[in-house]
């Protein structure tokens, strides 16, 4: 599961509304090395929740230097797109399980896939 | 209701699709081009939902916009991260992904297998809700009107058909290197959308997910339904079956016509009922044959001898209770096997493949769509999209829609 994914996701079970972002706690973490591509980024960011993103980062010891709020002009940062793009496509959660926090409940991360299927009683 | 209709699709949408997964994952791959053409279209830097993405057919198409993609069939699942897609398991009727996230969203064959009305128009909510104001939906079901045969009823299981000539080309956009060695071997890439029409020598286009396709098979398969649509099924707890076997009907509770009061009675009756219809349909015989939109010459000649399958091509041309019929001799004459039919050569139970095993119990179950009524459920249930094209594609109705902003005083 790649951090771009992760943004993505939230708690859906019955009767949370704080579903989002959920806590990452991983096991098994990896890091691969895809292309850069500047203009992707750029078009990702304004579609992120930036601090769910930094949180998720961070969770993961993979912040650096990724700023806590998003830097003016961004567009033309080539250093600070690079670093968007470290963290929303190369860093990847191989095992572990994303927690809700409002309610607690654990959905498990298995070979890289995210299992958000609810119970029938969550549902 | 609720419980009796996910416990069907448990049975015969989720439980099949892990079993086939295999056999579905190596055999033949194909885009719809319309569909590909739909991510094509997309601007750079979208983000893109497949819902229902199965093996991860679509994933890798446009490189230019994030693809997302889930599944309830870990095996399907588990393939399309190896092709190294972001992958999530979950539900349809339950999608993790917060409000209006995504710029487009595909729903490619994967709503007809939800087994009511109120659940269809919930899968379809849920995904206008994961879509941002503007972004646009692509939604693509059979269609119960096909190009050489309509279905009869519009609540059907439909058997699976193993694909014994294996081959596994993919229709790749670019090269992706690959999270690991796919479990299946892949062999060569099938070029692009117009090479389907040129292969001649196995199905390996052929998307199963298509009735009206081939495969390159021993037998062709039958078509059971039910006379009333299920949502009556479970709401009264009767139901009429299309069985024209009196000895068949003997063995059925006598639930025709009965309305009785009592909830759980009724939905452990029409539990029970699909029970005893799912047993039923061993041994799967030969009904009408699957043709391929794209290559029909191709699996007449794949066919092995066997006489069950020469009658079922004659026969394709006939009204569906004509050949239920006639399969009545077929099986009046296997009376006594609990299990298959013999191919042609009389083989016992014992002897029987793999696949022949997992066919037995691989009944899909399918809402088949009349012409109009997605683009209706749409208009009359879901006000939050607006249909904007309404077409039929190769034994599929589709839809695309865009999602508007409501404004609720």
């Amino acid at each position: 599961m790649k951090l771009l994914t992760h943004n993505m996701l939230t708690s859906h079970v019955k009767g949370v509304t704080k579903g989002y972002p959920l806590l990452i706690k991983a096991t098994e973490v990896k890091v691969n090395e895809v292309d850069f591509n500047p203009k992707f980024v750029c078009r990702m960011i304004p579609k992120l929740e930036w601090s769910a993103l930094v949180q998720a980062a961070d969770q993961l010891g993979h912040r650096e230097d990724l700023p806590g709020e998003l830097v003016p002009d961004y567009e033309k940062n080539e250093d600070f797109l690079k670093k968007v793009h470290r963290v929303l496509l190369e860093v990847e959660v191989i095992e572990g399980c994303l927690q809700c926090p409002e309610s607690g409940r654990e959905f498990p991360i298995s070979r890289g896939i995210p299992n958000m299927l609810l119970n029938e009683d969550e549902a | 209701m609720e419980e009796a209709a996910s416990q069907l699709e448990r049975d015969h949408v989720h439980s099949v699709y892990d079993k086939i997964a295999p056999y579905f994952n190596d055999s033949r791959y194909k885009a719809w081009p319309k569909v590909r053409q739909f991510l094509l279209d997309l601007p750079p830097g979208s983000i893109v939902a497949d819902i229902g993405c199965g093996n991860g057919k679509y994933l890798h198409i446009n490189k230019e916009v994030f693809k997302l993609g889930c599944d309830v069939c870990r095996p399907l699942v588990d393939f399309a991260w190896s092709q190294g897609h972001e992958v999530q398991m979950c539900d349809g009727l339950r999608l993790p992904y917060r409000d209006s996230c995504f710029d487009a969203v595909l729903s490619i064959a994967v709503i007809h297998h939800f087994s009511t009305k109120e659940r269809r128009i919930r899968a379809i909510k849920e995904m206008a809700r994961t879509l941002r104001v503007g972004g646009r939906i692509m939604i693509y079901v059979w269609a119960m009107e096909q190009k050489r045969r309509k279905f009869e009823k519009q609540d059907i299981f439909v058997p699976w058909n193993p694909n014994p000539h294996l081959s596994s080309g993919f229709n790749r956009d670019d090269t992706k290197p690959r999270r690991r060695a796919a479990a299946q071997s892949v062999s060569e890439a099938i070029d692009n959308a117009e090479n389907y029409r040129k292969v001649r020598s196995t199905s390996s286009v052929a998307d199963e997910e298509d009735v009206t396709q081939a495969v390159p098979q021993q037998r062709t398969q039958r078509l059971w339904f039910f006379s009333r649509s299920l949502d009556s099924v479970f709401d009264f707890g009767s139901l009429a079956i299309s069985w024209p076997s009196s000895r068949d009907l003997r063995h059925l509770p006598s639930a025709t016509g009965e309305n009785e009061g009592n909830k759980p009675n009724q939905w452990a009756r029409g539990r029970g009922l699909i029970k005893q219809v799912s047993s039923f349909f061993s041994p799967p015989s030969v009904i009408g044959s699957e043709e391929d939109v794209f290559d029909s010459d191709t699996d007449l000649q794949k066919n092995r001898n066997n006489p069950g399958v020469s009658l079922a091509q004659e026969c394709g041309s006939l009204a569906l209770p004509d050949l239920i019929s006639l399969q009545q001799e077929n099986l009046r004459q296997s009376e006594d096997q609990s299990v298959r039919e013999p191919r042609g050569t009389g083989r016992q139970e014992g002897t029987q493949s793999p696949e022949e095993q997992v066919e037995a119990s691989c009944l899909r179950y399918y809402h088949v769509f009349r012409e109009g009524e997605l683009a209706e459920l749409i208009e009359h249930h879901v006000e939050e999209l607006h249909v904007t094209h309404n077409y039929f594609d190769h034994a599929n109705w589709c839809v695309v829609a865009e999602k508007v902003q409501l404004w609720k005083i």
